[in-house]
């Protein structure tokens, strides 16, 4: 179970078939994570916390709107499923929003239309027409209330209907056992911690939460994390979550890994070999700039232009502003607060290994392997890490 | 051989990091040079001491075979206090890396000594690896050595007891870092652990010797032991660093050059493999209702024309004719029912009543006295009857008159 919510985390939405697992609403065949007692990330804006980046947010937001304008038929009922729409309305519908027409406005828009397939907000149908993505089941009825609003505010060409048929079935309650031993107060504090451990973009404070200050409370909610396979981390005074070290699984392809490498050798390994690195950690205020990557590399730079771009999106990288202390460039992004110890050290290990093979460091660390696993595969040699 | 120098008389460093990079430099100097030292402190005690060789070896390059004068050679150092200068060439000249162009009385062109500006190359490059290089060169040169044809068993003998020796010393060395402090095993171990690579260079060298001289296998097996005493303690160093490596901080024991280089030379699935194994997040942004709302109502207008400033919507005929109106409004009426008929009326008469309505009515009359178009006038005399008990108190005596208009 704990191993279907990692994999729907790490790969997006996974596909659901049979009895819909706790913790899940399957949308449409589609199996997507939700929140305790109907949370949602908003609610990390009550807390003025800032939730994982979005990548062009305004337009993109904009986007998603003309959308749900085109899509949502009956207003009196929840947005999803809605209507088929065609991708033309909702572009007209855009260009009506920004009041311009040039092509410039029209290649964001369809970037952004791509941007929200890929993230599960709409489903863009090959025959140029698109529907809502399972993710917009996940707004909860105050939400409702506020894009209601929003869209009597839009105008929009008038379009044929034809009405999305998809079914939604919601899986058992997951945190009940859990949640129930606590009073109504308790059980708000544990869920708010829970969506901020695992929505938020840093570590964040335990004074903001007291189900992250109370070790009882604190305790519980490690529980409700090592349910969707996850751990809860420290950071002095913060916490953040991340995957369990139990759960491997290699969850980008090849050339977005091979790129965050590359990434992680110029903003953290080489600042660190010439002293410039004072805290222990994988983030780095070191950016390397787009061209230093362009130039040096054997990567062709087509695929390195996708895979940063697929890498900021996730927040793997981060892309920081010319300032006047340094050049712009990409840093490591948020996601790596999400690194356990031993992930962080083992990803230590691994750089060492491939840029100095030969070096006594390998081989004590391949000694090291060897000694901890004496009978095991690479395979379960790095399971241990 | 290297404690007690005198250090009197140099500059204090500012920092306590560049104190200890100095003394690591010193430190450098003082072993590479002790077996010719006359005493202990005949070695340099200042880092700069060596930047004023190097400098004049530089400008000696440059000048050919113009030579310098010591007033160009001073030129060149000028970045330095003369009195060092003076010193450092003091000595220089005594030891014969800058002499005189020809060896003759009142000679004033200098020239530099080749020999000397190789030895600071290599006392560079013991800097950067702590020798690591130099063994490399070493052996590869002691291998051609002992296949050449003209080696006899007596070289061969020679070289292989001066290695044993030399690795040894080195394993020594490691040894007694690895059981002390971890900061000084990471700052000092890449300088002295063998690669893999050199432990194979001195086992073929080894080979070599043993294969052709036979007769040698005492000496071989010393140096066997040797090689394997400092591979052994290579990788017990790095095994202790490796333990106490923290999530990042055993990055640093690979030179930056070293990952320059893995980064522009290795292959995309050299490259992948390294995080081969590691779960990350998919791209999973949450559009929250609120953000959305925002977005739409922060959405870029197209650029407004200026707006002309609001208008009433009423019909406006131009300020003429404001003044053309008759006697507009209260004040004529309260003035008429004042006068009645009468043509003048004493105010006396007229402002009774409390305070209130005396100064309500008194404030008509004198808007009707302003208005040039309003037929009234307010004549004042110029007496005044003071009453402290009456109300008003006071009261200028006047009279409000009918005019013709």
């Amino acid at each position: 179970m704990g191993e279907l919510h990692a994999e729907a985390r790490s790969s997006g939405l996974v596909p659901l078939a049979g009895t819909v697992p706790p913790g899940f609403v399957r949308v449409g065949g589609v199996g997507v994570p939700v929140w305790p007692d109907g949370a949602s990330p908003s609610l990390l804006e009550e807390y003025q916390i800032a939730g994982a980046p979005v990548e062009r947010a305004g337009e993109t937001r904009r986007v998603l709107a003309c959308c749900l304008r085109m899509c949502w038929a009956d207003l009196d009922a929840e947005p999803w499923p809605g209507v088929v729409a065609a991708v033309d309305d909702v572009l007209a519908c855009y260009r009506t929003m920004v009041g311009r027409t040039d092509d410039s406005v029209r290649s964001w828009a369809v970037g952004a239309l791509r941007r929200l397939h890929d993230t599960g907000w709409i489903v863009l149908v090959g025959d140029g027409t698109l529907r809502l993505g399972p993710r917009c089941v996940l707004w909860t009825a105050d939400g409702h209330a506020q894009l209601r609003e929003l869209m009597r505010r839009i105008a929009a060409p008038a379009g044929e209907t034809t009405p999305v048929v998809a079914s939604r079935d919601e899986g058992a309650e997951e945190f009940g056992d859990l949640l129930g031993a606590f009073d109504e107060r308790r059980r708000a504090e544990l869920v708010a911690a829970f969506v901020a451990v695992e929505t938020a973009a840093e570590p964040v404070h335990e004074a903001r939460f007291a189900a992250l200050r109370d070790p009882a409370l604190r305790r519980a909610l490690m529980e409700m994390l090592a349910r969707r396979g996850r751990v809860l981390l420290q950071r002095a005074d913060s916490w953040i979550s991340g995957y369990t070290d139990a759960y491997r699984a290699t969850s980008l392809p090849e050339a977005e890994r091979a790129v965050l490498a590359l990434v992680l050798v110029h903003t953290v390994a080489i600042p660190r070999a010439e002293g410039l690195l004072g805290e222990d950690t994988w983030l780095s205020p070191h950016p390397v700039a787009t061209e230093e990557l362009r130039r040096r590399t054997l990567l062709p730079i087509g695929e390195l232009e996708a895979a940063l771009r697929a890498l900021r999106q996730a927040g793997l990288i981060a892309q920081q502003k010319t300032s006047e202390e340094g050049a712009g460039g990409y840093v490591p992004g948020p996601q790596f607060h999400r690194l356990t110890r031993a992930a962080r050290a083992r990803l230590q290990e691994e750089l060492i290994l491939a840029a100095g093979p030969q070096t006594p460091l390998a081989v004590a660390i391949r000694d090291r392997r060897r000694r901890h696993e004496p009978a095991g595969t690479e395979e379960t040699e790095r399971a241990r890490g | 051989m290297s404690e007690g120098c005198p250090t009197v008389g140099r500059v204090l460093p500012e920092t306590l990091d560049s104190a200890l990079s100095d003394e690591a430099v010193l430190v450098t100097y003082r072993r590479m040079f002790a077996a010719l030292a006359r005493d202990s402190g005949a070695v340099i005690d200042d880092p700069a001491l060596v930047d004023i060789a190097e400098t004049l070896f530089a400008a000696f390059a440059e000048a050919g075979e113009e030579w310098l004068t010591h007033e160009q050679m001073r030129h060149a150092c000028r970045a330095h206090p003369v009195e060092l200068f003076e010193n450092r060439l003091r000595v220089l000249r005594g030891l014969g890396a800058i002499r005189e162009v020809f060896p003759k009385p009142n000679q004033l062109r200098y020239r530099a000594s080749f020999t000397s500006v190789v030895g600071l190359m290599f006392i560079r490059r013991m800097m950067d690896d702590g020798g690591q290089s130099e063994m490399h060169r070493l052996l590869e040169l002691e291998d051609l050595t002992v296949a050449g044809p003209r080696t006899t068993m007596e070289q061969a003998r020679r070289s292989a007891d001066m290695l044993a020796r030399a690795f040894r010393l080195w394993a020594l060395e490691l040894v007694t870092l690895t059981t002390g402090t971890i900061e000084e095993l990471r700052e000092q171990a890449p300088k002295l652990w063998g690669t893999e690579e050199i432990a194979r260079r001195a086992q073929s060298l080894h080979t070599t010797i043993l294969t052709r001289w036979p007769d040698l296998d005492r000496v071989c097996t010393d140096l066997r032991s040797a090689i394997y005493a400092y591979s052994d303690a290579s990788r017990r160093a790095a095994g202790r660093l490796a333990d106490s490596a923290g999530t990042t901080r055993n990055l640093t024991l690979l030179p930056a050059e070293t990952w320059r280089t893995f980064a522009q030379t290795a292959s995309r699935e050299r490259l992948a493999d390294v995080l081969e194994g590691f779960v990350f997040d998919a791209a999973a942004p949450w559009h929250d209702p609120g953000a959305i709302v925002r977005a739409v109502d922060e959405a870029p207008r197209p650029a407004p024309v200026r707006p002309a400033p609001p208008r009433s919507s009423l019909p406006d005929e131009g300020a003429s004719s404001s003044l053309a109106a008759g006697p507009p409004g209260r004040f004529a009426e309260v003035a008429e029912a004042l006068l009645g008929e009468r043509d003048a009326v004493a105010l006396e008469e007229v402002l009774t009543g409390d305070w209130s309505t005396i100064r309500r009515v008194l404030a008509d009359l004198a808007s009707a006295d302003l208005h040039p178009e309003a037929p009234y006038r307010l004549a004042w005399s110029d007496t005044l009857t003071a009453d402290p008990a009456g109300r008003p108190s006071w009261l200028s005596h006047g009279r409000l008159e009918r005019t013709d208009g």
